[in-house]
């Protein structure tokens, strides 16, 4: 303590320093100041472990976030912290404006202090907004997609503002490095300056005297109130940040898909002011900011009389008060207005869960390098379903109007569906939708005791490669097959059938292949039987090799497989 | 002279504000100029072409309108270039075996994505819940025009399309 003691008497911060006292004595009403500088320190650390992470370009921003949150052990508080020390920073600053106010501090001369605090919650703003872009998913990416709007309508210089912050004509690389550079260089540069001129300023005017006690140094009676503001704020925000899990990530952004953009809470009150004045919404976005800053600008203009004792300035007090008053109640109507609002908490409930989808697709799979919404294509048979549906649903498909072959869904070549298609081949899910079973040639039903069909679906089934077939009823199988099946069918390799297809290695994946490729080839239905098309043309190889690890994958699968691979 | 002339002090003053000004803005002219160079340039491609949205079979006459991704073969954003691109949605809309129209899915209020909403059978942007009819016209909210109507051909059975941003605000259509 001693040592503690000598270094603040060299660094003349003790009663050397004559700013350093507090005239009329210690008080709790002068601690949000520096409650405040803490609020910046705690953005400025959590920022930068943040900026050690985050990547600003459209492909990977939105991973490099999910990434830090779901991944980087503590990333979810810091994140938290930053995000939410942010909305702490324009509460604190609203007390300390308002504090400010009832005090009369803004009058001569501090009035420069005043405009500084100002300029400070306006900057304060832009860096929420900024930071806001900067995720690239959905709720950040409308948001700017809105405000650049906004920006856009101002009169003359709309297109040139908004072309100065995209960087260029559309949205893309250069507008999130812009984003970036802003609020992480620039503002954070431009916050630093001005609080030190408000800081230093109001120091050197020193405190507008809220009590009459004799004046006290700083150290350590007012220093004791300005930890303990601060201990307990921080308290708040980390109890806040912990019992919420940090800060949301939605989607990543996505220009196809409507999402229920809403601003930061600190803009809703003009959010709610838009809907209210529906045709002069453009008027009220802009006009409604210009006049509550144009007005706290003026204030001390305005008032100028030089007591500061609140009755004798009902006037402005009551106008202030309104004001914000009028803020906050628009803001506690935005709000109200969404969560009593039955659709949208609907949509919202599907764009959670979107969105956790893409964040535990991120985490098990990566983010493609292509960009964040190719995550959703990331799971294993992703792009075979995708191609399954695009080429083959119009036929196979279970719901299909057009139906023309058998259903294919999960279960397609499981003992199961081998032994119903044997009893009945020209059954609705089998080939009753084909021109094929209203002819002569259509496949006979097989009648076979259960032993004996069993083991021919056994057989059946190993010729698909499946590594669970029985070796023992295989072979009694063949023997089967021998008896029943080979008037029509062969399953010699390569051999053209005599009038069903050949079904040497029927459904296992090379097979699969093969007949995507050419259905109507001797070896599988033949010139005249299928209506199938040949895909060989219209598919490379390694496409078909694709869709026939799906129909092999789909063997096993259930519906609630497919159904894990998420929406097309 | 004198340390304190008036004339010294003048000058000293003078040669001070000059020099700082003069290196302030050999420093800060280039570094704007830097920053403002992308404003009104084309930093980030788009199609040119009209895109192929694959065959006419797919829209079904009578339908509701149905959306379908726009992809750009290729678009070159700043350093990078990339392929199949998606630059937005589009609704196609087959009203008869010979009429099919599509509209752009980007709000003409403030640019967000429309949906369409199968319970009311229209159009809603759920940003500020402005709603459009199934053939694009205004119906309620703050947009100043119906959604905007995107060129498309038939080519030999297969639907293409133009993609075109608007300027999203005006009551009147331009394209950006």
């Amino acid at each position: 303590m001693k040592l503690f003691d000598a270094l603040r008497e060299r660094a003349a911060m003790g009663s050397e320093d004559a700013r350093a006292t507090m005239p009329g004595g210690a008080s709790f009403a002068y601690v949000f100041g520096v409650v405040l500088m803490f609020l910046l320190v705690v953005e400025g650390l959590t920022g930068a472990a943040l900026a050690a992470f985050y990547s600003p370009s459209t492909t990977d921003a939105w991973g490099s976030v999910a990434y830090l949150q779901d991944q980087v052990p503590g990333g979810w508080l810091v994140r938290g912290l930053h995000h939410h020390g942010g909305s702490a920073i324009v509460i604190v600053a609203g007390i300390h404006l308002v504090q400010t106010a009832v005090a009369g501090a803004y009058k001569k001369p501090r009035e420069l202090v005043w405009w500084l605090g100002i300029l400070l919650l306006l900057l304060v703003l832009a860096w929420s907004v900024t930071g806001y872009w900067l995720r690239w998913d959905q709720a950040g990416y409308y948001a700017s997609q809105v405000e650049l709007g906004i920006a856009a309508g101002t009169p003359v210089f709309g297109d040139l503002v908004k072309s100065m912050v995209l960087g260029g004509n559309d949205y893309g690389n250069l507008t999130l490095t812009r984003a970036y550079a802003a609020h992480v260089i620039v503002l954070p540069a431009l916050v630093v300056l001005v609080t030190y001129f408000h800081v230093t300023i109001a120091r050197r005017l020193g405190p507008t005297p809220v009590n009459k006690s004799a004046s006290v140094p700083r150290w350590p009676a007012q220093s004791v109130r300005d930890a303990i503001a601060i201990a307990a704020v921080f308290a708040v925000l980390l109890g806040y940040v912990v019992s919420t899990h940090g800060v949301d990530l939605a989607s990543p952004a996505d220009p196809t898909s409507a999402y229920d953009a809403r601003p930061l809470w600190p803009f809703r009150w003009l959010f709610e002011l838009r809907v209210i004045a529906g045709g002069a919404e453009q008027f009220a976005a802009m006009a409604a900011p210009a006049i509550v800053g144009g007005f706290l600008v003026a204030l001390p203009l305005l008032d100028r009389r030089t007591e500061r004792a609140s009755k004798h300035r009902k006037v402005w007090l009551g106008a202030l008060a309104g004001l914000f008053a009028l803020i906050g109640a628009l803001t506690v109507a935005s709000f109200a207005r969404d969560s009593n609002d039955e659709q949208l908490n609907q949509r919202r409930t599907r764009a959670e869960a979107l969105a956790n989808r893409a964040r535990t697709l991120a985490k098990t799979n990566g983010v493609p390098v292509t960009g964040p919404m190719d995550v959703f294509k990331t799971p294993p048979m992703w792009k075979a379903r995708a191609m399954f549906a695009q080429r083959c649903v119009g036929c196979h498909g279970a719901d299909s109007k057009d139906r023309k072959g058998p259903v294919i869904v999960p279960g397609h070549g499981n003992r199961a569906w081998l032994t119903q298609f044997l009893k009945t081949p020209s059954g609705d899910p089998y080939y009753g939708h084909s021109k094929l079973s209203a002819t002569e040639a259509a496949m006979k039903p097989v009648e076979l005791p259960p032993g004996d069909l069993g083991d021919l679906v056994e057989m059946l089934y190993a010729e698909s490669g499946a590594p669970d077939a029985d070796p023992a009823k295989k072979v009694r199988g063949e023997k089967v097959f021998e008896g029943a099946c080979t008037d029509c069918h062969s399953r010699e390799e390569g051999v053209a059938s005599t009038s069903g297809p050949n079904l040497y290695g029927i459904n296992s994946r090379d097979y699969y292949t093969s007949f995507i490729g050419n259905p109507k080839s001797p070896v599988h239905m033949g010139p005249d039987k299928s209506q199938m098309p040949r895909f060989d043309r219209e598919l490379s190889i390694a496409e078909r090799d694709l869709l026939a690890e799906y129909l092999v994958w789909l063997r096993t699968a259930t519906d609630a497989d497919l159904f894990k691979l998420g929406p097309l | 002279m004198a340390a304190d002339d008036p004339d010294r002090r003048k000058f000293l003053k003078v040669t001070t504000c000059v020099l700082g000004a003069g290196a302030g803005l050999a420093l800060v002219v280039p570094t704007l100029q830097m920053v403002a160079s992308p404003a009104g340039t084309k930093t980030v491609s788009g199609p040119s072409e009209p895109l192929d949205l694959g065959l006419i079979d797919r829209f079904k006459i009578g339908a509701e309108p149905r959306k379908v991704e726009v992809i750009a073969p290729i678009v070159q954003d700043a350093w990078t270039a990339a392929r199949n691109v998606v630059l937005g949605a589009a609704y196609i809309r087959r009203t008869s075996p010979d009429k099919i129209e599509a509209l752009s899915g980007v709000c003409p209020h403030l640019g967000c994505a429309i949906g369409w909403d199968p319970g009311a059978n229209n159009f809603l942007c759920p940003c500020h819940d402005s709603r459009f009819q199934p053939d694009g016209a205004r119906m309620s909210g703050p947009a100043e025009r119906g959604l905007d109507p995107l060129p498309v051909t038939v080519v030999e059975g297969r639907l293409h399309l133009t993609w075109v941003r608007y300027r999203a605000g005006t009551s009147s259509r331009e394209p950006v």
